[in-house]
């Protein structure tokens, strides 16, 4: 090893006396042999000893590599052109590649997290997951066999935190007392909760987010102090760690999906029995090692069934479902993701074209030089693997920019991302980024590497035949051609995948959500415990908060700018939701275990007019629609149709799982609540001084007469006038509510067109330096055309048709392999088939045009071509 | 070249350098001569393949060569086993011996 090792040293840096040395062995040998030193003899062996020497291959590579360099700054313009168009498309690439492993491909950052699970209640004869019971959590606890450790989540709690400056809300989650330790997360600073404090009664702790700690408390000594909290006591205990962050699926956890503060669920053992009614938990678990997701569904089907007939009326028809964590928390936009991925793919083969294109010029160029290293004696494979050096040289460059590129583009990019798209915290440019972009640059260097290398082929067969440069150029304009028509048809497929989308964008922003969005301003406020008269169920418990809203509308109203003003528990299009259960007085009651549901909303007296939703029929809310008022309800016109498809439904009386009746008063118009994309469905508004629960985060929304930015100060005076101890979040104009509502779609939509564009330019650059060139190698015929009659306009043609021809070539198999593509694509799409004749046209229309102009100017050229210039030629 | 000259097969032409290298070190053109002598010019050793198998060996650690004094007075560069290449030749002998006579077992079989 050591002597193999000098050998190397001595091979590498000692040649010159090497080679000296071997000169003289030579020479010798030869005088012995015939009593001269024919030089002539020497050469060809000295060469075969330098082959067999160790590193000979590496000492090879090094000479390539100098003369690769040495080519490439000999012709600067082609090696910046291309390392350019590289570092786009490998940076675009590796930009890409980085947010899908961030998002998707990464495991979760936890220990063991194949083993994590999500469970839910799942009717038995629909495919909706439900959040689970309190009181089925604590049975499927006890009752599974499968599972290392099981812990629920309630993401409800919201706490107001007094005694630091203003009093601010803070985002609570309230966990069993496994939860830290069943996703492996040890604290910071302190400890986790005890299970002795996830008990009713002893849970007065707390832990802080990182974040929190840091924002609140200043990153100081924190652990043991105590909190107030909503008005109690609370001992901090512990700090998450700074990089946890609770990977989650946004829409579940009502767009926040950082927690501030975490306190002890404290579930009583055993569950009340009305904990099997409410459903607010989420709930993880972790597998036994050894157990499948397979098996742990079997148990969870025999709890199920065991549950079905214990608790027939709460349990039956229900099963339990097992979803793994991470197809939980990624499955909405995995297949945007991959699409983009896919479509950047797209926009690097393009480029490689285009430089195999620029590679195939040059080597027409070098032709000469290949064929003089040829007749020297390089080997046919010595030659390939020079070409394949510079290529190599080229893709590596292009890759160490396009890495540099997406360290720039990643974190601007993760800023834009749109707001409900999980894990962007692990999005950053790592070891499987930098994998990814040398697989990449690779591969790229192969794929146009290739091109001149078919052409090295061509070169030393036609030397060595001693032909013209005639047959080399019939050749090349066949693999140009194969080159423009391949070109064509991705640049049409990612067209069309960005006409889709953008159709698609375009129709959802035309659907109209029920409602005037301009103009209106909202905001959401906490109201402290003060203001609940305990959590108990039934109306007439909260006055308090009654009387706040009525002496915040007063002043409101009578801010300048401000027209009217109410209140609502669950904005539209916010991701809040909340959805009821219901009978309906006169109707055989539902079997056990179906029931019917619908979506339930608080609103005050003057919501309808503020929000600008029609009135169908009857009546809206008025102010004397109190607690001490006959109870009234409105629906919307989906539940009017779904529930009374015959009857007018004014006057019917209808129940929550409560024994008063209430009686529809209105018939409000649908409004889009979850998304633009989604249909209405039924729903009931109640007054907001008869709601059977507690909303103490009710959202003020104001119209105002002109920009709604201009009432921002003006309404949060107005508040701390009201109440200086209630805090507000969520400031936003409604037009802010809907277009958040879309950044997905106008995300991918954005990104998608970006690619096309840069595709579509690619393209037409490659088709236009195909076409030039072809067009300076056939000037002479062209001059000879003209020199016998064809007029000018006859050469146009001739040549714009040649590209026509290549081009619709292009376009045909894009079209057909559009067709598979946008299939992958078609659950992205709102109100737009991925087969839209319309688009389908447009775009081919569209990249013809763009095609036939950038090869009008080389057949313009080629119409001017002089007949005695082009002769005089030869 | 003489047409009954056989090839060399892979792996032989080393064997026969360890071998003549054995009793004495030689310099290149030795080799040669002595390898024709003692296979009755059954094979004769062109430079364009001794040179590199040498250095190669050389490499290998098996040969060692310094400069010295032909005997018609000329430099010339002589070669000579080192231990690892007297192991080597022996190895090479057994492998060899080993072959030849199953190649023979072979085509007396009928």
């Amino acid at each position: 090893m050591i002597r193999r090792l000098s050998a190397l040293y001595r091979n590498l840096f000692r040649k010159e006396r090497l080679d000296r040395d071997l000169e003289e062995e030579l020479r010798s040998y030869f005088e012995l042999v015939a009593g001269h030193g024919d030089p002539a003899h020497l050469e060809p062996i000295k060469e075969s000893v330098r082959d067999i020497r160790t590193g000979a291959s590496m000492d090879i590579l090094l000479q390539d590599l100098r003369y690769a360099f040495r080519t490439l700054a000999r012709n600067p313009s082609f090696s910046v052109i291309a390392v350019l168009t590289l570092a786009l498309g490998i940076g675009a690439n590796t930009t890409m590649f980085t947010v899908v492993n961030g998002v998707l491909l990464k495991p979760l950052p936890y220990p063991e997290p194949d083993h994590l699970l999500t469970l839910w209640e799942k009717q038995l004869s629909g495919d909706a997951l439900g959040t689970v019971a309190p009181a089925n959590f604590f049975d499927w606890h006890e009752q599974t066999r499968s599972f290392a450790k099981m812990a629920a989540l309630d993401p409800y709690p919201d706490f107001i935190l007094n005694g630091y400056g203003e009093p601010q809300r803070l985002a609570g989650a309230a966990v069993s007392g496994d939860f830290f330790s069943l996703l492996g997360i040890h604290m910071a600073l302190g400890r986790d909760f005890l299970s002795k404090e996830d008990r009713p009664g002893q849970g007065r702790v707390a832990v802080l987010s990182y974040a929190t700690w840091q924002r609140q408390f200043g990153g100081g000594d924190i652990i043991g102090k105590q909190l107030d909290l909503n008005n109690t006591g609370y001992t901090v205990v512990g700090v998450l760690p700074r990089d946890f962050t609770f990977v989650s699926k946004s829409a579940d956890f009502q767009a926040r999906n950082q927690f501030d503060v975490w306190t002890p669920l404290a579930l009583p053992s055993p569950p009340e029995p009305w904990q099997r009614g409410t459903h607010p938990l989420r709930v993880f678990a972790r597998l036994k090692t050894g157990v499948g997701i397979s098996q742990a569904q079997a148990d969870l089907d025999r709890v199920a069934s065991n549950l079905a007939r214990w608790y027939p009326k709460a349990d039956k028809g229900q099963g339990i479902a097992a979803v793994s964590l991470k197809q939980h928390v990624v499955a909405n936009v995995r297949t945007a993701l991959f699409a983009l991925l896919t479509a950047v793919g797209l926009v690097l083969l393009i480029a490689c074209a285009n430089i195999g294109n620029l590679l195939l010029s040059r080597a027409a160029a070098r032709q000469q030089e290949m064929s003089l290293r040829a007749a020297l004696g390089a080997s046919g494979k010595r030659l390939a693997r020079q070409l394949c050096t510079e290529s190599m040289v080229l893709s590596m460059l292009g890759g160490l920019l396009g890495l540099l590129f997406a360290c720039v583009a990643v974190p601007v990019l993760v800023r834009h991302l749109p707001a409900d798209l999980p894990r962007t915290s692990e999005i950053v440019v790592d070891k499987g980024a930098l994998a990814f972009t040398s697989f990449v640059s690779l591969l790229t260097g192969i794929l146009f590497g290739l091109v001149p290398l078919l052409q090295a082929q061509r070169v030393t067969a036609s030397a060595s035949l001693k032909e013209s440069g005639r047959g080399v150029v019939a050749g090349q304009s066949y693999l140009r051609g194969a080159l423009i028509v391949g070109q064509v048809a991705i640049a049409l497929i990612l067209l069309v995948g960005a006409g889709l989308m953008m159709k698609s964008f375009r129709t959802l922003l035309q659907v109209s959500p029920g409602f005037q969005t301009e103009h209106v301003l909202t905001a959401r406020l906490s109201l402290p415990p003060l203001y609940l008269n305990g959590y108990k169920f039934g109306t007439g418990q909260h006055r308090r908060i009654s009387a706040f809203q009525r002496a915040l509308l007063e002043r409101v109203r009578n801010l300048s700018g401000v027209q009217s003003a109410a209140f609502a528990a669950y904005l539209p299009l916010s991701g809040a939701d909340n959805s009821w259960s219901f009978e309906i007085e006169g109707r055989p009651p539902r079997p056990p275990g179906v029931s019917d549901i619908m979506n339930y909303r608080p609103v005050s007296a003057d919501y309808f007019k503020v929000m600008g939703i029609p009135i169908e029929r009857g009546r809206a809310f008025q102010t004397t629609d109190n607690e001490d008022a006959p109870l009234v309800v409105m629906v919307n016109e989906s539940m009017a149709r779904a529930f009374w498809p015959q009857q007018n439904p004014i006057g019917q009386r209808v129940r929550f799982s409560e024994s008063k009746w209430r009686m529809i008063a209105g018939i409000a118009g649908d409004v889009h609540h979850e998304t633009l994309a989604t249909k209405p469905v039924p729903e009931m508004y109640v007054p907001y001084a008869q709601v059977p629960n507690v909303e103490a985060r009710p959202t003020i929304v104001v119209r105002t007469s002109a920009e709604s930015a201009a009432v921002i100060g003006a309404l949060r005076k107005a508040i701390s006038e009201t109440d200086p101890n209630v805090p507000v979040d969520h400031l936003e104009t409604m037009q802010q509510i809907v277009s958040a509502s879309v950044s997905q779609s106008r995300f991918r939509t954005a990104v998608l067109f970006v690619f096309a564009l840069l595709a579509l330019f690619l393209a037409a650059i490659g088709l236009y330096g195909v076409m030039n060139y072809l067009v300076g190698q056939r000037m002479r015929e062209f001059g000879i055309r003209m020199a016998i009659g064809a007029s000018s306009g006859a050469v146009l043609r001739l040549v714009l048709g040649n590209a026509a021809k290549l081009v619709a070539m292009g376009i045909g198999i894009g079209l057909v392999a559009a067709a598979f593509l946008t299939r992958l694509i078609a659950s992205l799409l709102y109100g737009v088939t991925s087969s839209d004749a319309a688009t389908l046209t447009s775009v081919s229309l569209f990249l013809a045009a763009v095609a036939l102009l950038a090869s009008y100017i080389p057949a313009h050229r080629a119409a001017k071509a002089d007949p005695s210039q082009c002769l005089r030629y030869e | 070249m003489s047409s009954e000259q056989s090839e060399l097969l892979q792996g032989t032409l080393d064997l026969l350098i360890l071998k003549a290298l054995a009793l004495e070190p030689l310099h290149g053109m030795g080799i040669a001569r002595r390898i024709s002598q003692v296979t009755g010019g059954t094979f004769e050793v062109k430079a364009g393949s001794l040179f590199p198998a040498l250095h190669r060996m050389e490499e290998a650690g098996w040969l060692i060569s310094n400069w010295g004094e032909s005997e018609t007075n000329r430099r010339a560069k002589f070669y000579r086993l080192t231990k690892p290449g007297r192991g080597q030749l022996q190895t090479e002998t057994k492998r060899w011996e080993r072959i030849s006579l199953a190649m023979a077992s072979a085509l007396r079989a009928t």
